[in-house]
């Protein structure tokens, strides 16, 4: 390095090295809103909370009965079906499996879709 | 070497300086929006969540029994007040002091007798829904024991499933 001063290379190298962190820390920063957003709307997207309702009336509804002119058990499913393609942009269909003598569980066969999520269970009972 | 080796360090600062430069403007150019808490939607999730949990102890019944919840009960006799004084207790609810600032406003959809879907406003809170919120929307089936609309011939009684749904929002 002739005729190169070189007394201030330790502050000049501290000079770098600061200023490539910081770069560094900014770009970390940046990133960490972006990934709390992606969750939480991922968390948001997914219909955990009409899944379990649904799922929860089509099991309570098994266990109705139509009664004289109350037809209970045809009228509480048939309107989880219409309120849930009205309300939750979501098409359920179900059917069941009663019992029989070799087998005392009831079995009950739940299809949930809202064109992104597609949950399908078989139920037994115990 | 002929070369002249005068300006090394400067050379090195230009092309560092040059570096950080590039940096920025990708930085600057890559983002296309400047995203703020707000944007991120936690807190939406949040109150979803608070929200949803809410109804579902609202429609617990008390000690688990296989009697009525209070949503069950509240539903059937339209009890505004009620739902209004336990359901703003609940999201209120806060360890620190004084409540929290969280509106709401419920609604009930049903499906009548001829197969129709609608919807009854149930219960709202003090502040009412002006269409500016940013609100969120959760929901709870509830089994009832009466036809909506209201209907006082026998045969229309009986047990429905119905919807209460709530838009919550902070004011």
């Amino acid at each position: 390095m002739a005729g190169l001063r070189d007394d201030a290379q330790w502050i000049v190298l501290m000079g770098f090295i600061v200023s490539f962190s910081l770069f560094f820390v900014a770009i970390v920063i940046n990133q960490s809103t972006v990934v709390g957003q992606t969750t939480a709307e991922a968390v948001i997207e997914f219909p955990k909370n009409d899944i379990r309702g649904m799922r929860d009336m089509i099991i309570q509804s098994e266990f109705l009965v139509d009664e004289g002119v109350f037809n209970n058990k045809t009228n509480v499913q048939n309107d989880i079906k219409t309120l849930s393609l009205h309300r939750q942009n979501s098409v359920v269909s179900f059917s069941s499996r009663n019992p029989t003598g070799s087998d005392p569980h009831t079995y009950i066969e739940i299809h949930y879709s809202n064109g992104v999520t597609a949950y399908n269970e078989t139920w037994r009972s115990n | 070497m002929v070369m002249s080796e005068n300006g090394q360090l400067y050379t090195i600062e230009g092309i560092a300086a040059a570096l950080i430069l590039l940096v920025t403007a990708f930085i600057v150019v890559n983002s296309t929006s400047v995203y703020t808490q707000g944007d991120t939607h936690i807190n939406d999730m949040q109150l979803e969540l608070l929200g949803s949990d809410a109804l579902s102890m609202l429609n617990t019944a008390p000690n688990s029994s296989f009697g009525k919840s209070p949503l069950q009960t509240i539903v059937e006799t339209d009890d505004s007040a009620l739902f209004r004084t336990l359901f703003l207790n609940t999201i209120n609810n806060t360890t620190g002091p004084g409540g929290d600032r969280i509106q709401y406003k419920a609604n009930v959809t049903y499906v009548d007798k001829d197969g129709f879907v609608s919807t009854l406003p149930l219960s709202d809170s003090p502040h009412p829904f002006v269409g500016g919120e940013h609100a969120v929307r959760v929901s709870q089936w509830v089994i009832v024991e009466k036809r909506f609309p209201d209907c006082s011939a026998g045969s229309c009684s009986g047990k429905h499933a119905v919807l209460v749904e709530v838009l919550l929002w902070r004011d």
